[in-house]
């Protein structure tokens, strides 16, 4: 922490003094419960006098150097957390970004949370500049770090990865144009590599993906995101979906979305493309999407049926072994 | 004549790579769209890693044949009788093993094959994203 002992505190939304010679804190009522965050695009801040107020950018910036102050000349740990809340819409907005290559949505911003982290705690009073500016680069440079580190578990040669990567734009691409699922002859034209070069693409996304398929996720605070940033029209099916999803133990522990996919998929029969159409999203993710959520519920079945004791019911040693069931629904 | 191919990998994990590889290629012969492919691998990942579970084999059989529109994928010999009732049975209201492979594919079969049974695994050309 940097001493700024002559600075003249600004106290832009009149919380009261910051603590000076007096050493008088303002009460804890001068930060109020922090509310939902909403508006990612354009990014602004998400502080409750912001959105409240209408304060424009110079309004922000000054709450910026307040809290900023507060935390690096006082050690305020509140004005810290108000900080972090007040950039995550920044985080999420640069995560997005990169959310196309394989990684999910909330990994990225997770680690993100770490760069802005590290620009708040490392940031300098005396610069002259606004958070917004020195966070972005740290946040950035750290999902970049998350990707060169791990987002291929096996050793991919560059060239298939950015054809891969490429892949993924021409499907986008595609989808809407042909009103179907590519195949690999058109993905290859449009590509500009041969099928089998296409083929191999795809098989290395299997590498991409599998830090991600093996990863821990946060449940609500994934699916929150998740929602915030693909959730498209209502669905009048989806109450039911969730009564009848919400009979199955290992159905209850995956975020509303994704057994709401599954459900559609294996129950109602729609496919992918249908799916995507229906939910807003790209039928990619929603392959992507069916493969975590199938893993994950393939985890959760391993300790909720645990398998029958070895000739227990008579049927042979690996009747109640139900390892590789997926889920109740 | 059809095209026929005839695998026989080791029982791993890793051996999956193979697998999708030569499905993928025959299923861009017929024109299989993205996304049936990606059934058709979901649908033999996951029927290869219940066997993986079930019998713990040294080796892995895959018979692929390419029959008009039609990719006929056939797996085994498996000798787990739960392993068969897993793929032929579902338990109702439940994502299970066989639901998995109905919902992705357009035929699933149990077929005798020596003293245990093979897999057949059917997807159509043209048969959207099943």
């Amino acid at each position: 922490m940097s001493d700024h002992g002559g600075h003249t505190l600004d106290d832009p939304l009149g919380l009261g003094p910051l603590p000076g010679a007096d050493g008088a804190f303002p009460p804890d009522e001068a930060f109020p419960p922090e509310e939902e965050e909403v508006g990612e695009e354009p990014f602004a801040p998400a502080g409750p006098q912001a959105d409240a107020e209408g304060r424009g950018r110079a309004e922000s910036d000054k709450l910026d150097q307040y809290l900023l102050r507060r935390y690096h000349l006082h050690g305020d740990r509140k004005a810290r957390e108000q900080l972090i809340t007040m950039y995550m819409p920044l985080v999420r907005s640069l995560a997005r970004r990169y959310a196309a290559r394989g990684e999910h949505f909330d990994d990225l911003v997770q680690v993100g949370a770490i760069g802005l982290i590290k620009a708040i705690d490392r940031f300098d009073l005396d610069r002259g500049v606004e958070l917004t500016t020195y966070a972005t680069p740290n946040i950035v440079g750290e999902i970049k770090r998350y990707f060169r580190d791990k987002g291929w578990s096996v050793r991919v040669p560059r060239g298939l990865q950015e054809l891969n990567i490429r892949l993924n734009k021409v499907i986008d691409e595609l989808v809407p144009q042909l009103r179907r699922s590519p195949t690999i002859k058109e993905l290859a034209e449009a590509a500009n590599a041969t099928p089998e070069e296409v083929l191999e693409a795809l098989e290395t996304s299997q590498a991409y993906n599998s830090v991600s398929l093996q990863s821990t996720m946060n449940g609500e605070n994934e699916d929150e995101a998740m929602l915030m940033d693909y959730l498209g029209d209502e669905d009048e099916e989806f109450e039911v979906v969730e009564d009848r999803a919400a009979l199955a133990p290992g159905f209850q522990k995956l975020p509303p979305r994704e057994r709401r996919i599954l459900h559609l998929r294996f129950f109602e029969g729609l496919t992918q493309s249908q799916i995507a159409e229906r939910i807003g999203i790209s039928q990619m993710h929603v392959s992507r999407l069916i493969r975590r959520s199938l893993e994950r519920l393939r985890e959760e079945i391993g300790d909720i049926e645990r398998p029958s004791p070895p000739g227990g019911d008579g049927r042979g040693p690996d009747d109640g072994d139900h390892r590789d069931d997926e889920g109740t629904t | 004549m059809a095209e026929h191919v005839a695998l026989e990998v080791p029982a791993t994990p890793d051996a999956l790579g193979v697998v999708r590889m030569v499905l993928g290629g025959l299923g861009a012969q017929l024109d299989f769209s993205l996304e049936q492919l990606d059934d058709l691998f979901l649908a033999s990942e996951r029927l290869l890693r219940a066997a993986l579970a079930a019998e713990s084999p040294d080796r892995l059989q895959l018979d692929a044949e390419v029959d008009g529109p039609c990719l006929r994928v056939t797996v085994g010999p498996f000798f787990s009788a739960g392993l068969r009732e897993r793929v032929a049975c579902s338990r109702g209201r439940c994502l299970d093993l066989c639901t998995l492979l109905r919902g992705t594919l357009d035929e699933v079969a149990v077929e005798p094959r020596g003293e245990g049974f093979a897999v057949v695994m059917v997807k159509r050309a043209g048969s959207g994203g099943r």
